[in-house]
């Protein structure tokens, strides 16, 4: 830093009021102290339970259990290895179909092609239901006595076909009807982003001859960059925290056990331990690092 | 208390003062010496169901209301939503702002609640219940770890073979002489071969099939051993627990295909509409059959689960105790626990009988002679047994119960060849658990 600008910035500094200072010591103190103690205290409270053996009633109760949950979790626990296959199989959906079939309907959408308009309103429409209303509205439909199963002419309880207790069927079940909304949610991000892609660009482009994937690869996607970034790390976050869907489908039961609803289902209630608190470190760990990753790009970009 | 009110012998002074004095030996209710006042006894009273049903709604308002009409005191009920829910997040309601009564289980659920202060030491309200709450109901509701009560025992029943004896009849099958196990498999084939499901299922939940398993073990190896299991004092790898689930395993293609797809209630359903032969569950779910039709309710009967090793015979059975607690961070405990203590009294189960409860209730003053044949037969099931359970989930630790056993037996309903895997990490999990506190 030179010295110039070192100066500048402490005179551009000694330059804010009284009613600045307080209006700015507002603006940022009020979130960061909020956000302190609604996200980092109990965050870290979290990590210290995790290392403890106590049932969440009496405090007076708790015991250092040093490593002890994460090693019942890693040895002892064969829902956390299906949670962890069933959190891959989620991302690994997300990833390679439900993000780039999002792309590719923004892509279509804002190139105006015929219907652009009802395509956007029909695959917009699952975003503004929450995954747990989405829950809902498939377990009713796929359900015994539900409408797909009348459809299929399994109208009664007696024989209505294993869906979401069906192992063989079931992940791809579930990961349909959460791609129903991700698509959805993709492609709106990606169209906003696609609005603020100069069309010059793609112009010159098609004058210069390249063919429709060409000019996305290499001129529509760089431009995009700040965008993927955000589209990368929502796919990440999206499959790791998922919770609502499962736990309207299947309760507390872990019939399709995932790691949000393993966090759920030990530090909660009944059979509360802080097994869950452990549970909870884990899925922190491996959300933290993308969110590192999109903060640092955001960050990047902006300044 | 101007205006004392009479029954069964005790004053109702009598009965509020033994709930203060409860009330005070309690450790650890910090918010409980508050407002534990000796004039609060009679204030008003907040009551949870744990129900989400019309049926079970309409009986707890007639309890408050009787209550009501009885004592002056006010008394709130509201249902407590979804009854999962509700039993999952009972240690977070409690350390909150529960209401001062609430609808629970007897059993380990009660017991570990208890031993963390949360509920109200209702010994002194058993006392004054005298010899209307039998011996067996005390014992039943007695936490082991320092011998005083938490529940007063209001209803119980029990786990078996639920059937229409329309449906039996018409299929030619009579399950009421069940003598062997191959004489239950040629019942459940009978009644797949004439296109019903043979044994029904549904283990959404997770809880369901615990049933079947418990009188499986029971069946073969005897009570103590059980208890002994569920206590970790035996070893799920034993053989002997292997082969309980052997034994569940011939009852997997009698099932309807869908178990992991519908829950107790889909069972329920399945009898209520007679698509299925045998259904093993408690008879709590009666009232509804009550609901839909006098004949549906007349049509329902219940039989032992059959013998298998005529060492045990069929010397043991599920029989739950439900009651009433009374929360220690209520805003009136006392109250909840005078409230709860006439629950359990004889006026409480005759409000809860007029308004259409079916329930065996647990007070020796109820007249068994004005029972209905198939409450009568409820009791007959329960009476051959000598040794009496309160189900899985409340026999055993919360945190290997819901979490561990639940999911392994879903996963051997799906895969039941891998039963070594699953017993193998059943007491795994079994081993890593810290000593309970």
């Amino acid at each position: 830093m030179t010295l110039t600008a070192a100066k500048s910035k402490s005179r551009r500094r000694r330059a804010f009021t009284k009613g600045d200072r307080f209006t700015l010591s507002m603006f940022i103190g009020v979130p960061a102290f909020l956000h302190i103690v609604w996200v980092w205290i109990p965050a870290l409270l979290t990590i210290a339970l995790s290392f403890t053996y106590w049932n969440g009633v009496q405090l007076s109760n708790i015991r250092w259990a040093g490593l002890a949950n994460y090693d019942t979790i890693f040895t002892a626990s064969p829902q956390f290895w299906s949670a962890m296959r069933n959190n891959t199989y989620w991302l690994l959906w997300f990833s390679l179909i439900a993000t780039p079939l999002g792309v590719l309907l923004a892509y279509q959408v804002d190139r105006r092609i015929r219907g652009h308009k009802i395509y956007e309103s029909v695959y917009y429409i699952p975003v503004v239901l929450s995954l747990a209303v989405i829950g809902i509205i498939w377990r009713f439909m796929l359900g015994p006595t539900g409408l797909v199963q009348v459809l299929l002419g399994y109208p009664g309880i007696e024989d209505a076909i294993p869906i979401f207790g069906n192992y063989d069927i079931n992940t791809y079940v579930i990961l349909s009807i959460a791609s129903w909304r991700h698509i959805g949610y993709i492609m709106l991000l990606y169209l906003a982003g696609l609005k603020s892609v100069d069309p010059s660009l793609r112009e010159a482009a098609a004058i210069d001859g390249a063919t429709e994937w060409q000019s996305f690869r290499k001129v529509v996607l760089p431009a995009m960059r700040p965008v993927n970034v955000i589209i990368i790390v929502i796919t990440v976050i999206e499959s790791l925290r998922a919770f609502d869907l499962i736990y309207i489908i299947y309760g507390t039961s872990t019939g399709w056990p995932i790691l949000g609803m393993l966090v759920f289902q030990n530090i909660y209630g009944q059979s509360a331990s802080m097994l869950g608190a452990a549970y909870a470190v884990i899925l922190l760990l491996l959300s933290i690092t993308p969110i590192v990753f999109y903060l640092r790009t955001v960050f990047r970009d902006d300044v | 208390m101007s205006n004392e009110v009479k029954e069964n012998g005790v004053s109702r002074r009598t009965v509020l003062k033994g709930a203060a004095l409860g009330g005070i030996g309690l450790v650890g209710g910090g918010t409980l010496l508050t407002s534990c006042g000796s004039d609060e006894a009679s204030g008003p009273v907040t009551f949870t169901a744990r129900t989400n049903d019309e049926t079970g709604l309409k009986i707890a308002q007639a309890l408050a209301d009787a209550y009501t009409a009885e004592t002056g005191i006010q008394v709130t009920m509201q249902g407590s939503g979804d009854t999962n829910a509700f039993q999952d997040g009972i240690s977070q309601y409690l350390q909150g702002t529960p209401d001062d009564a609430f609808q629970w289980m007897a059993g380990f659920r009660t017991n570990f609640r208890a031993d963390q202060g949360l509920l109200v030491d209702v010994s002194d309200n058993i006392k004054n219940l005298g010899d209307q709450m039998p011996a067996g109901f005390v014992s039943g509701a007695t936490n082991p770890s320092d011998g005083k009560q938490y529940i007063i025992p209001t209803t119980w029943y029990p786990w078996g073979l639920h059937y229409r004896k329309s449906t039996m009849s018409e299929l030619g099958l009579d399950p009421e002489n069940i003598a062997t196990w191959d004489d239950f498999m040629k019942l459940l084939e009978g009644t797949q071969k004439k296109g019903l499901i043979g044994y029904a299922m549904g283990d959404k939940g997770g809880w369901e099939a615990m049933g079947t398993f418990s009188i499986l073990n029971v069946r073969i190896n005897g009570y103590d051993y059980h208890i002994d299991l569920l206590n970790g004092r035996q070893k799920w790898t034993d053989q002997k627990t292997i082969d309980v689930f052997n034994q569940f395993a011939t009852l997997i293609p009698y099932m309807n295909k869908n178990f992991l797809d519908i829950s107790w209630d889909g069972m329920r359903d399945l009898l209520l509409q007679k698509k299925c032969g045998a259904m093993m569950m408690g008879s709590w779910w009666a009232n509804d059959f009550l609901a839909k039709s006098q004949e549906d309710y007349d049509d329902l009967w219940i039989v032992p689960f059959p013998e298998i090793n005529p060492e045990f015979a069929r010397d043991s059975i599920d029989a739950p105790v439900d009651g009433v607690c009374a929360a220690a961070n209520g805003s009136n405990p006392s109250g909840g626990a005078a409230f709860a203590e006439w629950c359990g009294s004889e006026a409480g189960m005759l409000a809860a009988q007029g308004a259409g409860d079916t329930s065996l209730y647990a007070n020796s003053r109820l007249d068994t002679s004005g029972y209905d044949a198939f409450n009568k037969q409820k009791l007959a099931v329960i009476g051959e047994a000598k040794n009496v359970m309160n189900f899985l989930d409340r026999d055993c630790r919360n945190d290997f119960a819901g979490t561990i056993v639940g999911p392994a037996i879903q996963n051997f309903l799906k895969n039941p060849k891998d039963v070594n895997g699953i017993v193998d990490s059943m007491q795994e999990a079994w081993d890593a658990l810290p000593e309970l506190s």
